[in-house]
């Protein structure tokens, strides 16, 4: 039996749903949930820590049934991405209040404020009114009174997401470190993918309640089981027919453009494949390399993306992303019209779904 | 702009008028008289125990209706708002019937228990007249605390009652303030539903509205005026601390 288990968790509080979650956590896994806006991650977590009541279903804790328990009973604590600090306490209060029904002994709660206060670094801030800290100290304040109670189970609800760039960062390395210290398993809602491969060891996608797919990030990005786990990760998914197979590689027939995949698959059948935008290089020749796939096209739309660059390309009847560095966007001067070379290898073409033969 | 300094002037030429309709020596002698000092009593001591009755009730009624999904949540709501929008008068009339003989009077009699043209019928009548406006406005405060604040504090092994003590309230601090001073004005103002369930008896159920009515009937101008310059006093001091209190400035 895993640490953490639901099985057939089911609600409906009027546009927001659970439909049959059986999720999966073993202690000390780090899982980020993401799916798109609306789809019950934050109502998902809000029922595990019991500000909800399924339907049906249950929750098991550490092999024991948590599903009639209430909130107070559970051990689990959450992180809102507003924080919910209490006005009314400066920090120090605000995480003793949290140690308080765990710990009695003045010394003893004072040295553990303080050693979390030690990790993330908030030490000066001890004293200070939530009012008067700036949104990443607020976040790292949220964190400690969260993790202070060493709970079975850390909930995090987009925790970075009113953060910048910078303070994000800051705060993933500040999380990294308090959990590995306090050795807690964690679930983590996110929109944020930079959230999933710094910190997650699994990943589950859920869409309108229902879940879709789990699993290590690595298999997850670079094999999505579903065409809408490929769109909402950002993957390029083509769609085609297929045409022969060419020795160990099966060739794919899209709109306009013939894709090698090392996936095998009967000629005649309709498949969806997925290529990841970083797997794919862009080149101003077609250079000769171990790469299969050399499609030629032209640049339709150039977009910044934090620290990289969104190159789109169409090939044929099909638009396709590739990231690049904008330093390489430079050294190729990239621009909307430009003819460029899409190139990949037929091992990073996968057939991700399969519709039946058409012949 | 223009109408805002109309109205301003207008409402300051009344008050105004009021002030100074009286010598200084007329207004302290009527001040210090029997009557008024009876009165004022009276009116402070009524208006204190309704307010903090007010406050017991609307408490926790504001926080059940902001919290809590029950059948029957909206006619509550409807009903409780209900006397805002009565003349007091009506109120006064339909509150005389029901504690009277016809209803709850015999019962309460039999308990020992005299509501009608009585003392207690005046904090009765305060009472019904300033909950539903302390309910108002204690449920917008409630309303405007995120509830996951609660919850978190739940997370931490903290009761619902634990919790509505140490996070709710003390955050709850300035609308409960508000609501208390509104209470209490609308308590000490309060005269159509007082005078027809207490009665308007001279040194008995007389508080600062009846008097100013009374002697209003027996043309006494001077202690009427007083009484009214008292309950203008304390509804500006009301208004006053209500606005520090919105403005957070208190």
């Amino acid at each position: 039996m895993s640490f953490l288990e639901t099985r057939d968790l089911c609600l409906d509080i009027g546009g927001f749903e659970l439909n049959n979650i059986n999720l999966r956590a073993d202690e000390g896994d780090y899982v980020a949930l993401i799916g798109p806006s609306g789809s019950g991650k934050s109502l998902l977590l809000e029922t595990l820590i019991g500000f909800y009541v399924p339907e049906k279903g249950r929750i098991l804790l550490e092999e024991g049934d948590i599903t009639a328990f209430s909130p107070d009973k559970r051990q689990i604590s959450i992180v809102y991405q507003d924080h919910m600090l209490f006005p009314h306490m400066n920090v120090f209060e605000n995480i003793e209040y949290a140690l308080k029904k765990k710990l009695r002994n003045e010394k003893q709660l004072e040295a553990e404020i303080r050693q979390i206060a030690d990790i993330l670094g908030i030490g000066g801030l001890l004293y200070r009114k939530p009012t008067t800290l700036s949104g990443g100290e607020k976040q790292r304040v949220a964190l400690a009174r969260s993790l202070v109670v060493r709970p079975k189970l850390l909930l995090l609800d987009e925790p970075f997401s009113a953060l910048d760039a910078r303070a994000r960062e800051k705060l993933r390395d500040l999380l990294k470190k308090a959990i590995s210290e306090y050795r807690t398993t964690v679930l983590h809602v996110t929109h944020d993918f930079e959230d999933i491969w710094m910190l997650a060891n699994r990943v589950i996608i859920i869409r309108k309640g229902e879940l879709i797919q789990e699993g290590d990030p690595e298999s997850v990005f670079r094999r999505p089981s579903h065409s809408f786990v490929a769109e909402f990760l950002g993957t390029n998914v083509i769609k085609g027919k297929i045409k022969a197979r060419n020795g160990k590689l099966t060739v794919l027939e899209a709109e306009g453009l013939e894709v090698y995949s090392a996936d095998s698959a009967k000629p005649g059948e309709k498949v969806t494949v997925s290529i990841r935008p970083e797997e794919i290089i862009l080149a101003r020749t077609a250079i000769e390399s171990s790469a299969r796939n050399i499609l030629k096209g032209r640049v339709s739309g150039i977009l910044k993306k934090e620290h990289l660059i969104v190159v789109e390309v169409v090939i044929g009847n099909t638009e396709i992303k590739a990231v690049i560095t904008p330093t390489s966007c430079e050294i190729l001067d990239l621009e909307p019209g430009k003819e460029i070379y899409a190139i990949f290898k037929a091992s990073n073409a996968r057939i991700i779904g399969r519709t039946g033969n058409t012949d | 702009m223009g109408i805002a300094c109309f109205f301003t002037m207008l409402f300051f030429s009344a008050a105004g008028t009021l002030l100074f309709a009286l010598k200084p020596s007329e207004f302290l002698s009527s001040l210090f008289s029997e009557e008024i000092i009876y009165s004022v009593k009276l009116s402070m001591l009524t208006a204190s125990i309704s307010t903090l009755l007010v406050m017991c009730c609307s408490v926790p009624t504001a926080y059940a209706l902001s919290r809590f999904t029950f059948p029957g949540k909206t006619l509550i709501r409807t009903i409780l708002g209900l006397p805002m929008a009565f003349p007091e008068l009506v109120m006064g009339l339909a509150l005389l019937l029901l504690f009277g003989q016809n209803f709850l009077g015999p019962i309460l009699e039999i308990l020992g228990i005299k509501v009608t043209f009585s003392r207690l019928g005046i904090i009765i009548a305060q009472f019904c007249i300033a909950f539903p406006y302390a309910v108002k406005i204690i449920y917008s405060t409630f309303e405007g605390i995120n509830p996951r604040y609660e919850q978190v504090s739940r997370s931490f092994g903290y009761g619902e009652f634990e919790t509505f003590r140490k996070i709710t309230l003390p955050m709850a601090r300035s609308g409960l303030f508000a609501s208390a001073i509104i209470t209490f004005a609308r308590c000490i103002g309060s005269f159509g539903a007082v005078l027809i369930l207490a009665g308007g008896s001279y040194m008995y159920t007389e508080v600062l509205p009846v008097t100013l009515y009374l002697n209003i009937s027996y043309g006494n101008l001077e202690m009427a005026i007083t009484s009214g310059i008292l309950l203008m006093g304390i509804a500006f001091l009301a208004i006053l601390s209500f606005e520090r209190l919105e403005g957070g400035k208190l």
